[in-house]
This record gives structure tokens, C-alpha cells and sequence, in this order.
């Protein structure tokens, strides 16, 4: 607990189909593991990862909070998209049923998340295709996925949890959006930060001047 | 008051005559609709509120309906109206009075989910009496049906931010009902716990607490750290976000431990030393539990500092001792901190100060401040005379501490090895031994402090033993320096004075000429002696139970030092030992079977394990136990789980009510009189051993049957089921083997072919070769014979036109044959 320091905490959501490995890309992203049969009742629901975007000179501490996939629990699901500063959107690139519904996962998140939340929309288990081979599982061609997105103003990336391909960008891309986000002043401007981005406490991080005062460039 | 009356004249009609009350409500609920003014649909509310304390059942039934309607469509608009509503509704589901009725009620309103979420969309409502009165009934909702309740929230629109909001009410009464509701609402349900969770609920009950003043705090403080608690105990999730918001250090810092100080700082005076009331007591434990619990999940990675928190608070502060007790008990069970390293300074209060002034002592190692509290109990046994049930309960969690640290061999080994006399090197007293073979006085009233003391130790030792044949024999070679009755020798002294060497009691120093006496010859000296006493005749009733225990304690442990070690069996009896307990068994009385059975499962011990040369052999113990009556002896030895001080014992519960006082209800169960009689541990051992023992006593001593192993039912099972698994794998071994081989040499093979294949193929593409060329020749070689039959032919007829002869050759017969 000591010692790390971050200058922001980002909350984000996992959110999408059943099945389609939102656990995985948790688990793939705090633990670097991968369970081919994970325990569904272990209830791995939330993690933490420490992420540094260099460019930026940021280290952001994001909060990842996995959220059932089932019907039944949308409405629970709905509280956390209040709440929370990043969505990942998940389809499972062999399953175009899960695409579709991607569609309705989406008008949820339009409806009650903050309207600055940055959605990422994550084709995961990308390992199962093989554009080569007569075993491709593809059923989500990534144009259509690609086009969706840009139609929708997501980011997007294809990923698997398996082999961890894309899964620390997915997160990352969708941090630095809502960096460049604070950057552009856009939760300034409304006067109600997002719920859910937070400033680190001073007492964790000498806070980067850049951030709240004036640039100091004239100072010598 | 004056309009409800005006309602009830109006009520009556004209002629005043009365009427019943289902006509009254019939007539009230037609004024409910929305088609009335509000002031009146506000009086019929009240009025039909004014009824249901007297008429639920005619209320219930007929105006539910027209209640609800008017909660969702007037309730946000006019308070007054709101709160009547939800009063009379909160009326109606009471269970207390009219048990099935309130349920009914309940279920109707729940029937479906849109009255709980118009009450989620009320508690918006920042008007008290609306916020009071929804969070009451929501209340009785759920704990009329909880689950029912649960399912609605999770599909209400806001329902999470609602219920967390109201948690940050700056009024002090909304907060406590919307603690009560939080936590009834949470209760076995991790998605609300998470979403929840997500919402800042942690956050918010902090707050609560620290605006409080933190465990200074009154009731609401304690309330808002159970919910605390709530939200992490089953909820893994839950746990590591709480880890991740840096509230986990804010609740040492609650208990005024510094969570940051280095390990070789002493804990803070103010930490150790604080005053204490019964509210505190209740927030501190709350604190405590959740440590606990943060301490000893799985994946716990907390820093020192909380275990130490816990350590410092039971061994070395002025806690109230059930607070002591449950430091100890929330301490992880794979405990992992330097106890004989880490040093701390207990305390002690200053006499006649009333609690108000302490003294400091000289500091110890956590661990020997561990044995110490279990030996002698809080402050050098100040109060171990009473023996309170809350005492021995914290002797017996620290006993449980020792066991969890030296569940290590290695630990067990070292605790033992500082006990062993070495060539060189002077042995120091020890007093977890001094405790064990302290001598009863048996010419005076047995002194209960002595008899806890030695039965603590006795339990201290049965853990170092129990599982390590190393440490039983190791333990043989102890020689304790004696001490006398109950001079304990105080371990602890204040710091300011120098500590006096431990006394060497000036008669062993006299007769020096015999050999000191081994641990184990003390023990069984002990033993017959106390029997000796139990049986005098004018014991009372008191003095003859404190007997019974202090022989239980030496039996308990005997037993299981024995067990599986024949050197000790050895010890044992050629101190006299089967002479001991042959007695008691001899006399037997109907009455307490305790003794008896123990001694008699000693003695099957002894039996059974009677495997070294000596004076008194199995061939010898043998004709005795016939005499005695084998299946006599076995009858006894089983009863001893028919009796309740064995039954009750569990692995939490050790400390039993001390039966013969009355019992003073007024009295907590910790202020109580209690004995200790078994621990968990013996228990199951006993459970795990008593059937090997009922069988070795019906051996012949000749056979060597389960003794020779020693071992247990169990353990020869595992050994013939794991000689199966040996001689399957090894078959499997040694036909993988074969495949392997094979698979090898037809690789061998394989490379051959294949090198034959390259070979052949290469010899096929020259023969190939040679063919073609061979074909060529022959092609070239016909065309040549061509040529050359050609210019024969020609030189043939060239000769006959030249006129010579020329004779008919084959050839051209074939021809002529074409
Ligand atoms: N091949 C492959 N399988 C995956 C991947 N991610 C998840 N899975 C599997 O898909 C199943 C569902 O994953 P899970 O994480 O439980 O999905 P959730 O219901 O969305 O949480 C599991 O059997 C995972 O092992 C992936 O990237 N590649
Ligand atoms: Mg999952």
C-alpha cells in the first residue's frame, strides 16, 4: 500500500454478453493469468491495475469493476454505468449474437452513464480466428466491428484474454481518452467532475503542476 | 385531533347511527381517489391510519389499494399526505400484534415492484418526515421479506444512489434508520453489497464513524462498523476494493495504533493505555472483527502492522480482556510473525489506582508474554482467583494462538530444545514448566489459581507433543527444577526494578545427592498424589471437582505424550505408572466416569505401546487387565464421550459454565464463573485414537497386531491404499517404460527405413538413370543395327549386282515373313 503513488483513479466497468470473457480480461489484466474454466462463483469481480501512460506522464490507478452479463441483472448494471469514467463494451468475435447485442449493451450505457464516459467496444477471444485456415471461427468481421465503432464514436480493438493480446492497450486507450478528456477541460466546463474520475489525495502524489495551476514555463 | 372527530361525524350519516368499521373504510377509500381535493383524500389517510391500529384486517383488505395510489401520486407532492400514507402502511405490515395479517399486507403491497421503487424515488425527498417515514417502512419490508424487497431494488432506476444518500443524511435519526435499512437490505446478497460498494459506501460509514468521533463514538458508530463489516465478510470482491481505498490503515489509526511504525519501535503508551466504557468496548470490538477479518482472508497481504495491531492489544495493553480475547481469536490461523522476536512491554495496573495509573514492565518477547497470559491470565493472575468465564476464555484463545505458531515442526523443535538441559549451558527456569509440575498441596484446600495454571500448561504442552515423535522424545529428557505449591514464580515484573533470580526452593538444594527427576516421573508423581487426595473422603463436593480436573489435565496430556512413544510408556511405568491407574479403575463408582475412562485410555495407551524392555511388560500388564475385565474396561473407556463437559467442547468452545453456582442472570456470561475441563484437540485426538486403543487392550500381549505399527485405523488404510497406488503406478511405470521402448526402436526402425528409402530412391534415380541411358543405347544401337542391316542390304545387292554370290541369310526369311 505504500510507497505507489498515482495522480489519478479511473472507475472502470466491464460490461457485455455472458460468456463473452469479461472475467478473463479482468483477471487477464490484474494477474496476467488465464483460466480456461474459470469458477464462476469465485466471483472475481473487481480488480485494480496500475497503469502509466508515458506520453502523458500520468500514472493512473484504475478500479475495474466486472459486471454480471446476464438480463436479469442489467438493472444492477446501470448503477455501475453512473458511475464510472470507462466502459468496456465486450463481444466475443465468434459469437455474432454478442455483437448484436452490443447494440442494446449500448443504448444502456448512452442512457444512463455520464455522458463523457469513454466506451471502448473490445472483440475479445481474436485468438480463436484464422483468416488462413478453414477452422476460422470468425463471426464478426473486424470492418463491420471497426465501422460500428466509428459510426458510434467508440474506440476499438480486438483482443483476447487467452493470450493476452490487446488487453492492456484496450484498458490503456481508453485511459488516455479520458486523460485527453481532462486535458481538453471537458469536465471542467459542466462543473461536475465525472463521478467517476478521481484525484489522487495529495498525500499519495505531488500533484503535477500541469494539472490544476498554470503551466510554470516562465519561472527562471 | 379536532378534524379526525369532524371525519367520524361525517362518517356516521345522519342518524348518527354507528356503523361498522368495513362500512366506515369502504366509505373512506371512495374519498381516496383522485378525484377528491387533496385535503380530503389527506383527511381519509389519516382517518383510515386512526383505524388500522384497532381494524387491521378491514383496512388491509379494502384500502391498500387506494393507500398505494395516493403514495405514488401525492406522496412527493404533499409531505403531510406522504407520511400519513407511509405510517398507516408501515401500520399494516406490523407483525408483532397480528402475526399473519402484517405478512398478508406485506405480500400484497409486494406483489409487484413498483411500490418499492416509488419508495426508492421518495427517498430523494429531502422533507424529513417523508425520508423518516419511507426508510421505516422499508424498514418493516424487509424484514417481513427480505428477499422479495432485494430482488425489486435490484431492478429499481436509482435505487443504490437513493439508499446511499440517505447514509450521508446530516440528521442523526435518518442516518440510524438508513444504517438499519443498509444493512438488512445488504444481508446475503454480494450484488447489492458490490453496487453498493461501487456507490461509496465504505466512504459514507466511514465518514459516519469518524464524524462520530470515531470509537468514542456512541451507538451509531458501532452500528455503522457492523455494516461495515457486513459489506466484506463473504464478499470477496468487497475486500479488495476496501483494500484499494486506503481505509484499511484508517482503522488501525481508529484504534490509536500508528500504522506506519517501524517493528522495532514500541507501541505507542496511548495505544496501549486508554479508558474504557462499555459503548467503546463495542465500537473497538467492531474494529477489531473487521481486522480480523482482513487479516485472515485468503490472499491477505496486509502489512505486519495489523496483526501487530492485534498482537499489541492482547498482550500488552489495558484493553477490557473480551477484547483481549478477540484480538486473539481474529489473529490469522497460519499465523506468520516473529512472536520470539518481536519484543513488547506489557502492563500492570498500580495497585488501589482504580485502573487509573499503570506501571510499565519490563518488556518480553510476544511469544513468552503469549505462555504468560495463558499460564497465569491478565496482569500476573491479578483476577485469575475468580476464574470469570471472560478469563479463562482469553487463556484458552491464547492457548489456541500457541498451537497455530507452533504448528511448525520447526517451531515446536525450538520451543523444546530451550527446555532440554546442554552440556555447557545453564538452564534458565521456564515458566511454562514451572506452571505444569507444580506440586499440589494436598494437606490444604486445593488453590484453584494453581490448578488453572498447571492445567493452561498442561494444554501450552500437549501442543509442542502432539504429531512430533522428535518433541515426545525430546520432552523425555526435561529435568524441571521442582517448585513448590503455587509459588508460580512471577514472570513479569515492573521495569523498574531489577528482576530477582527464580528462587531454587532451598530443600532441593539440600538433598542434592539424588538426581534431579525427569519431567516425566514429576507428572506421574503429580498424578498419583492428586489421586490419592480425590478419594479422601471428606472432600466437598468444590474441592473434590478441582481434583477431578487437575487429574484430567495430567491424563490429557499423558495420553498424548505416550501415544506412539514407547521410551515414554517406558518412563512412565517404571515410575509406577500402571500401579496409578489401576487403582481408580479398580474402584470405580457408578457416579463420574471422567477420571475413570481417562485413566483406563491411558492405560490401553500404555498397553499398546508397551514395546521397549523393562521391568513390567505387556506379558505382565496382560493377566491385570483380564482380572479387570477386558470388555468391562472397554464399556468405561467408551463413556467418556457420553459426558457433557467432553460433548460440549468444539473448536471454539473450550470455556464451559461453571454449573454449581447459581446462576445469576443479571451477570454477562463472561463475568461468570467457568472451568475448562477438555480442549478441541484432545477431543479429536481422542476421537482419531480411542478405537486403536479399544482394540490393543483385546490383543494378546504376544501380538503385535496394530501396535506394532502403532498406527491408527486411518493411517494403515492410507498406507494400504497408498501401496496401491504405488504398485499401480509402478505397473504403469513399467509398461510406459516398454511403450517407450518400443516407440523408440520403431523410431530406430523408422530412421532405417527412411535412410533405406533415401538409399533405395537415390539407387531407383541411377538405375532410372542407367535405364534411360540403356534405353539410349539400345535406341542408338537399333538405329546403328538399322544402319548397319541398311548397308548390308546394300552391299548385298551392290554384290550381286557385281555378281557375286551372296548367301540367303535369316534375316531376310523374316523378312519374306512380313
Ligand atoms: N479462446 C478464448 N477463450 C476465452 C477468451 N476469453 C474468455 N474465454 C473463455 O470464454 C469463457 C467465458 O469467459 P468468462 O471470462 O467467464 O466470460 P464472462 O461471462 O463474460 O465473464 C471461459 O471458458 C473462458 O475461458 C479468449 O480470449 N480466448
Ligand atoms: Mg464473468
Amino acid at each position: 500500500m505504500a510507497g505507489i503513488s498515482w495522480n489519478y483513479v479511473f472507475k472502470f466497468i466491464i460490461t457485455g454478453d455472458a460468456a463473452v470473457g469479461k472475467s478473463s480480461l479482468l483477471v487477464r489484466l490484474t494477474d496476467q493469468r488465464f483460466l480456461a474454466n474459470p469458477d464462476p462463483t469465485l466471483g472475481v469481480e473487481f480488480g485494480s491495475k496500475l497503469l502509466t501512460i508515458p506520453e502523458e506522464n500520468k500514472v493512473i490507478k484504475l478500479q475495474c469493476w466486472d459486471t454480471a452479463g446476464t438480463e436479469s441483472f442489467r438493472s444492477i448494471t446501470r448503477s455501475y454505468y453512473r458511475g464510472a469514467a470507462g466502459c468496456l463494451l465486450v463481444y466475443d468475435v465468434t459469437s455474432r449474437k454478442s455483437f448484436v447485442n452490443a447494440r442494446s449493451w449500448l443504448a444502456d450505457v448512452r442512457e444512463h452513464a455520464d455522458p463523457h464516459l469513454t466506451c471502448i467496444l473490445v472483440g475479445n477471444k481474436v485468438d480463436l480466428c484464422d483468416s488462413e485456415s478453414s477452422s476460422d471461427r470468425r463471426q464478426v468481421p473486424m470492418e463491420e466491428a471497426e465501422l460500428f465503432a466509428k459510426e458510434e464514436g467508440l474506440l476499438f480493438v480486438e483482443s483476447s484474454a487467452k493470450s493476452g493480446e490487446n488487453v492492456e492497450k484496450a484498458f490503456e486507450d481508453a485511459a488516455r481518452d479520458i486523460l485527453s478528456k481532462i486535458r481538453r477541460g471537458v469536465f471542467d466546463d459542466d462543473r461536475v467532475s465525472s463521478p467517476g474520475v478521481k484525484l489522487s489525495k495529495p498525500s499519495n502524489v505531488a500533484l503535477d503542476p500541469g494539472a490544476g495551476s498554470k503551466p510554470s514555463c516562465c519561472n527562471s | 385531533m379536532e378534524f379526525l372527530s369532524q371525519t367520524y361525524v361525517a362518517l356516521r350519516g345522519p342518524t348518527g347511527a354507528p356503523q361498522t368499521a368495513a362500512e366506515i373504510v369502504g366509505k373512506l377509500i371512495d374519498r381516496l381517489s383522485p378525484a377528491t381535493l387533496l385535503a380530503d383524500r389527506r383527511a381519509a389517510v389519516l382517518a383510515l391510519k386512526g383505524l388500522s391500529r384497532d381494524h387491521k384486517q378491514d383496512v388491509g383488505e379494502r384500502a391498500l389499494p387506494g393507500l398505494l395510489q395516493v403514495l405514488y401520486n401525492d406522496a412527493e407532492v404533499d409531505p403531510d399526505i406522504g407520511k400519513a400514507t407511509l405510517e398507516t402502511l408501515t401500520m399494516l405490515c406490523d407483525v408483532e400484534e397480528e402475526r399473519d395479517l402484517g405478512f398478508k399486507n406485506t405480500d400484497a403491497i409486494l406483489e409487484n415492484e413498483q411500490a418499492l421503487h416509488a419508495l426508492m424515488a421518495l427517498l430523494a425527498d429531502n422533507n424529513f418526515y417523508t425520508r423518516f417515514a419511507t426508510l421505516q417502512f422499508l424498514s418493516i419490508l424487509l424484514q417481513n421479506r427480505r428477499q422479495r424487497v432485494q430482488s425489486y431494488f435490484l431492478t429499481a432506476p436509482s435505487g443504490s444512489r437513493s439508499i446511499i444518500a440517505v447514509l450521508e443524511d446530516k440528521r442523526e435519526i435518518i442516518r440510524n434508520e438508513a444504517i438499519a435499512v443498509v444493512k438488512s437490505l445488504i444481508t446475503q446478497s454480494a450484488d447489492i453489497q458490490k453496487v453498493l460498494a461501487f456507490e461509496g459506501a465504505f466512504e459514507k460509514l466511514f465518514n459516519m464513524v469518524t464524524q462520530e468521533g470515531g470509537v468514542d463514538g456512541g451507538a451509531v458508530t458501532e452500528e455503522a462498523l457492523i455494516c461495515l463489516d457486513s459489506f466484506l465478510r463473504f464478499n470477496s470482491s468487497n475486500q479488495t476494493y476496501f483494500r484499494e481505498t486506503g481505509l484499511p490503515s484508517s482503522l488501525l489509526s481508529l484504534l490509536l495504533f500508528p500504522p506506519n511504525m517501524s517493528m522495532q519501535e514500541l507501541g505507542p503508551q496511548e495505544f496501549a493505555l486508554q479508558f474504557w466504557d462499555d459503548q467503546k468496548l463495542a465500537n473497538a470490538s467492531a474494529v477489531v472483527g473487521i481486522i480480523g477479518l482482513l487479516v485472515g482472508s485468503k490472499g491477505a497481504q496486509e502489512q505486519p502492522a495489523y496483526i501487530r495491531c492485534l498482537i499489541e492489544m492482547a498482550l500488552a495493553s489495558n484493553a477490557p480482556t473480551v477484547l483481549k480475547t478477540k484480538a486473539l481469536t481474529s489473529l490469522p490461523s497460519n499465523l506468520n510473525f516473529p512472536m520470539s522476536d518481536f519484543i513488547l512491554t506489557p502492563y500492570m495496573p498500580v495497585p488501589e489506582t482504580n485502573g487509573e495509573e499503570w506501571d510499565r514492565l519490563e518488556a518480553a518477547t510476544a511469544l513468552d508474554a503469549l505462555v504468560e497470559l495463558a499460564l497465569h491470565g491478565e496482569y500476573n493472575g491479578m483476577d485469575a482467583h475468580k476464574r470469570l468465564s471472560g478469563g479463562l476464555m482469553m487463556r484458552a484463545a491464547a492457548v489456541s494462538v500457541f498451537e497455530n505458531f507452533v504448528r511448525k515442526e520447526e517451531r515446536k523443535q525450538a520451543f523444546i530444545q530451550r527446555l532440554v538441559p546442554h552440556v555447557g549451558s545453564e538452564l534458565l527456569p521456564n515458566p511454562l514448566i514451572q506452571s505444569l509440575v507444580m506440586i499440589p498441596n494436598s494437606d490444604t484446600p486445593l488453590d484453584p489459581v494453581m490448578v488453572a495454571s498447571t492445567h493452561f500448561a498442561s494444554l501450552l504442552f500437549s501442543h509442542l507433543l502432539r504429531n512430533s515423535p522428535r518433541c515426545k522424545s525430546l520432552a523425555r529428557s526435561i529435568k524441571p527444577q521442582p517448585a513448590t505449591g503455587s509459588d508460580t514464580g512471577n514472570f513479569f515484573v515492573p521495569a523498574d526494578t531489577t528482576a530477582p533470580q527464580a528462587p531454587i526452593p532451598a530443600e532441593t538444594l539440600a538433598e542434592d545427592d539424588e538426581p534431579p527427576q525427569t519431567l516425566c516421573q514429576i507428572m506421574t508423581e503429580n498424578l498419583s498424589l492428586s489421586l490419592l487426595a480425590r478419594s479422601r473422603a471428606n472432600n466437598s463436593d468444590r474441592e473434590a471437582r478441582e481434583w477431578d480436573r487437575l487429574i484430567v489435565a495430567y491424563l490429557c496430556l499423558l495420553s498424548q505424550w505416550l501415544w506412539e512413544e514407547p521410551g515414554a510408556v517406558r518412563d512412565f511405568l517404571d515410575a509406577g505408572g500402571l500401579g496409578i491407574l489401576v487403582e481408580p479403575v479398580n474402584y470405580a463408582s457408578e457416579g463420574d466416569l471422567v477420571v475413570p475412562g481417562l485413566c483406563l485410555f491411558l492405560l490401553g495407551i500404555c498397553y499398546e505401546f508397551n514395546r521397549e524392555p523393562g521391568e513390567i511388560t505387556r506379558n505382565t500388564t496382560y493377566p491385570i487387565l483380564n482380572r479387570l475385565g477386558v470388555d468391562t474396561l472397554i464399556g468405561r473407556m467408551s463413556r467418556l464421550r457420553e459426558d457433557e463437559r467432553f460433548k460440549a467442547v468444539s473448536p471454539e468452545i473450550s470455556v464451559l459454565p461453571f454449573n454449581t453456582t447459581p446462576v445469576s442472570h443479571l451477570q454477562k456470561p463472561e463475568e461468570q464463573e467457568g472451568e475448562i475441563w477438555f480442549d478441541w484437540a484432545f477431543v479429536d485426538f481422542w476421537k482419531s485414537t480411542y478405537y486403536t486403543v479399544q482394540r490393543g487392550l483385546s490383543t494378546e500381549p504376544d501380538q503385535l497386531a496394530s501396535a506394532s505399527s502403532g498406527q491408527t485405523t486411518e493411517l494403515t488404510m492410507l498406507v494400504s491404499s497408498l501401496r496401491e497406488v504405488i504398485r499401480t503406478q509402478s505397473g504403469e511405470i513399467e509398461s510406459l517404460n516398454a511403450q517407450l521402448k518400443q516407440t523408440l526402436s520403431s523410431n530406430d526402425q523408422l530412421a532405417t527405413l527412411q535412410k533405406d528409402i533415401a538409399k533405395l530412391t537415390i539407387e531407383l534415380q541411377e538405375s532410372e538413370e542407367k535405364r534411360k541411358e540403356t534405353d539410349r543405347e539400345h535406341e542408338d544401337l537399333l538405329v546403328l543395327v538399322d544402319e548397319l542391316s541398311g548397308k548390308h542390304a546394300q552391299d548385298k545387292a551392290r554384290m550381286r549386282e557385281a555378281g557375286l554370290d551372296v548367301s540367303e541369310d535369316e534375316g531376310e526369311d523374316g523378312d519374306d515373313d512380313e
